[in-house]
């Protein structure tokens, strides 16, 4: 199988859904000639050109709100917030337009609009720049959430964003764009609302998102040198929410932790400690431990930067705690 | 002077028993021989009598199981000093809560130091539950109790401050019934405990469930032993007790196993004790549950003194004053249903014994007699057999022999 990085794998989506459907076009901040902030975008405006390729003005809410128009007339546009911080721009189109238009029409109009957007800590950019706001939007009915960790994920999963006919909020986290992972030969759809078991274990399952499986695979690791055997779940959509796949999880291990790089309180982890706890109920062992970012602006100290958002290291800690004997 | 009174060994194998309630209080007199307290062991409830004289100081266990040898009461002279006798006692029985002792300072200084040193690499104690307390168990721990029928008050729990998690749970050996765990109000059952005897029926016959058996059934023309019963009961003298068919039974029964001694046998660790004399147990139904009181030597007995015997055993073991000695050494077991219009069963080994025979009722049934049909009164038997210590063959020939007995009971003199 080829391997790709997760920007690649972004791109490589991209370019298939703008190759394939003329229905597609994308439009951001930069996008076109500097290839978007992150370089995500780089190259596809010498293949599609500028009517497909579209700069946009700094204002979030015209990027969102000329989405949701272009959506409802027929086409599938993928639009791009360069920072998820700059959602809050554009909340009045995301949560009163885009989320409602559909079930207010009675059905007779459609919004298949894809945002992308991205953050997530780790090269200092400060209170303002590195912000998961993904929990948000878990919130608003008629939105559909999706937070992919692999390239593999990121390609497929965006793919079925596109074409879902809902307006869906693609997060991507920054510090995954290099990674690298293989991906199928062909561009396979994987399904919205179906979670990833990334690693099968016995003792405490972890339902980790973006930038936290990875930490939290390595914290299986460690954990598992100790003889506690932890299996680790990617939901990778949270709304629809795969709960079947994530409390059959818990009701084997009978332990559980969450983990996000959002700040703790209100995350999406409470969330999931809410369906684990009402769908586990009788098989829980211990509290359900919930991991993420300490209740502080982030910093732009790096050293307080990383004091603040959890690592792998936090992980493990839960972990121990849900196994804890007094 | 003072003198511990020891829970005594009533019967061979009796390795404990259950006070069930104290017949004298603290501060009374006692005579030498006069009945102290009740005592529930495996097999009987009885009254143990006194083994000197004086006045019952002090009651040391009120009730409950104790081992055999421990110290249960003092008795001694009126106002005898009994605290040094009594420490002795609660030092040597263990289970009583000791006095604390006070600790000269200079010695507990370096106990405490010790613990000190210890406590960062030694395991954190789990912490112990204060009576009345909530419980703490993991959602998990609750459902695995609850459907084990498990208190949790009972387990001690090893999880963060003393959570009783799935583990500690699973941990419990076995399911003993949760006492008093469902209230008695609203229940949709009532909760028994089990008595010393019913928990001794249950554990003897899931033993003796083990054993490979078989099954042979006869029935016989019970005319002859009506007949001889009728006679003997013509023959009643002041004082006897009236003869039954069962005491009939009993007696060619007896016959017919001291002439079968493979099956006048007990197996007992992998060896065959057979009898040349018959100590015939009877099934009784006494109600804390079934009691097997033996009639000695059975074949040497008259059918009036076996008569005697067995209306003695029965009505003790209806009062529940059976002694260990009524319950003990028996080689055979008849278990008789025929009272209640049985009219045949099989009967469930009673270990060590090899044979036991189920008695069904006497009925009268078409037969055809010398070629004619006729009315018979007749009896069907079913003996099951320990297959380790008896062969078909000769449990086939004892029963054959029983028939022959039944039909002319003179056979067995």
């Amino acid at each position: 199988m080829p391997e790709l990085t997760y920007r690649e794998a972004v791109r490589d989506a991209l370019g298939k859904a703008l190759r394939d459907d003329e229905s597609v076009f994308i439009m951001g901040e930069d996008i076109a000639e500097m290839g978007g902030s992150m370089a995500v975008t780089q190259g596809l405006l010498d293949e599609f050109g500028p009517q497909r390729v579209r700069n946009t003005p700094i204002s979030e809410m015209a990027i969102v709100g000329s989405g949701i128009g272009a959506a409802i007339q027929g086409m599938r546009p993928i639009v791009e917030i360069m920072y998820e911080d700059f959602l809050t721009i554009s909340m009045e189109q995301l949560v009163n337009q885009a989320a409602k238009h559909r079930t207010m029409s009675g059905g007779q109009v459609k919004v298949p609009l894809t945002i992308r957007t991205q953050g997530g800590a780790g090269w200092s950019p400060g209170a303002q720049h590195a912000q998961q706001l993904e929990a948000w939007f878990v919130h608003v009915p008629g939105l559909k959430v999706v937070f992919a960790s692999t390239p593999e994920d990121v390609r497929g999963l965006l793919w079925s964003s596109i074409y879902d006919d809902n307006p869906v909020v693609f997060f991507e986290h920054r510090t995954l764009y290099p990674i690298r992972g293989e991906v199928p030969e062909k561009l396979e759809p994987i399904p919205l609302g179906k979670a990833r078991i990334h690693r099968e274990g016995s003792d405490v399952t972890v339902v980790a998102t973006g930038r936290l499986v990875h930490e939290s695979l390595q914290a299986a690791d460690e954990a598992e040198a100790d003889g506690i055997s932890v299996e680790v779940v990617d939901p990778r959509t949270l709304l629809p929410l795969d709960e079947e796949t994530i409390i059959g999880s818990v009701k084997k291990t009978t332990r559980c932790v969450t983990a996000h790089e959002a700040v703790t309180r209100g995350g999406f982890g409470s969330e999931l400690a809410a369906v684990i706890q009402h769908g586990a109920f009788d098989w829980l062992d211990a509290p359900i431990e919930r991991v993420g970012a300490k209740f502080a602006p982030l910093a732009f100290a790096p050293a307080m930067e990383q004091f603040v958002v959890p690592h792998a290291q936090d992980v493990l800690a839960a972990i121990r705690r849900t196994v804890a004997r007094a | 002077m003072a003198r511990e009174v020891k829970l005594p060994r009533l019967g061979q194998g009796m390795e404990s028993g259950t006070i069930v309630r104290w017949l004298k209080t603290e501060g009374e007199p006692v005579a030498k021989g006069e009945p102290l307290y009740e005592l529930d062991t495996d097999k009987v409830t009885q009254e143990v009598e006194a083994d000197s004289e004086g006045v019952l100081l002090k009651i040391v266990i009120a009730d409950g199981e104790v081992d055999v040898g421990t110290t249960v009461a003092i008795i001694g002279a009126q106002d005898e000093d009994v605290s040094t006798l009594l420490a002795a006692a609660q030092g040597g029985n263990g289970a009583a809560p000791a006095e604390p002792e006070a600790v000269p300072a200079a010695e507990a200084e370096p106990a405490v130091e010790e613990a000190a040193a210890a406590a960062p690499t030694s395991a954190p104690e789990p912490t112990p539950r204060v009576a009345g307390e909530r419980v703490k168990a993991s959602p998990l721990a609750r459902r695995i109790a609850r459907e084990r029928g498990l208190d949790l008050a009972a387990i001690v729990g090893t999880g963060p401050e003393g959570r009783v998690v799935a583990e500690d749970v699973e941990n419990v050996d076995v399911a003993p019934p949760a006492p008093a765990a469902a209230p008695a109000a609203r229940a949709e059952f009532e909760v028994v405990e089990l008595t010393s005897t019913r928990k001794t029926i249950a554990r003897r016959l899931t033993e003796a469930w083990q054993a490979p058996v078989f099954q042979l059934t006869v029935t016989a023309d019970a005319t002859a032993l009506v007949a001889t019963r009728e006679r003997l009961v013509e023959l009643m003298r002041d004082g006897d007790v009236k003869p039954t068919v069962s005491d009939v039974l009993t007696r060619v029964v007896a016959s017919a196993l001291v002439r079968h001694t493979a099956v006048n046998a007990n197996f007992v660790d992998g060896r065959l004790h057979r009898f040349a004399t018959a100590h015939v147990g009877l099934a009784v139904a006494a109600p804390s549950g079934l009691v097997v009181p033996v009639i000695r030597e059975a074949d040497r007995k008259s059918v009036q003194q076996i008569a005697g015997d067995r209306a003695g055993l029965v009505s003790r073991a209806r009062e529940g004053k059976l002694k260990l000695d009524d319950l003990e050494g028996g080689t055979f077991t008849i278990s008789n249903l025929g009272m209640y219009d049985i009219e045949q069963f099989v009967a469930v080994l009673n270990p060590p014994q090899v044979a036991i025979l189920a008695v069904g009722s006497i009925e009268d049934r078409a037969a055809a007699v010398d070629g004619e049909l006729a009315i018979v009164p007749t009896l069907t038997m079913t003996l099951t057999c320990d297959h380790r210590a008896i062969d078909g063959s000769e449990g086939a020939e004892f029963l054959r022999t029983v028939k022959q007995f039944v039909e002319s009971p003179a056979l067995a003199l």
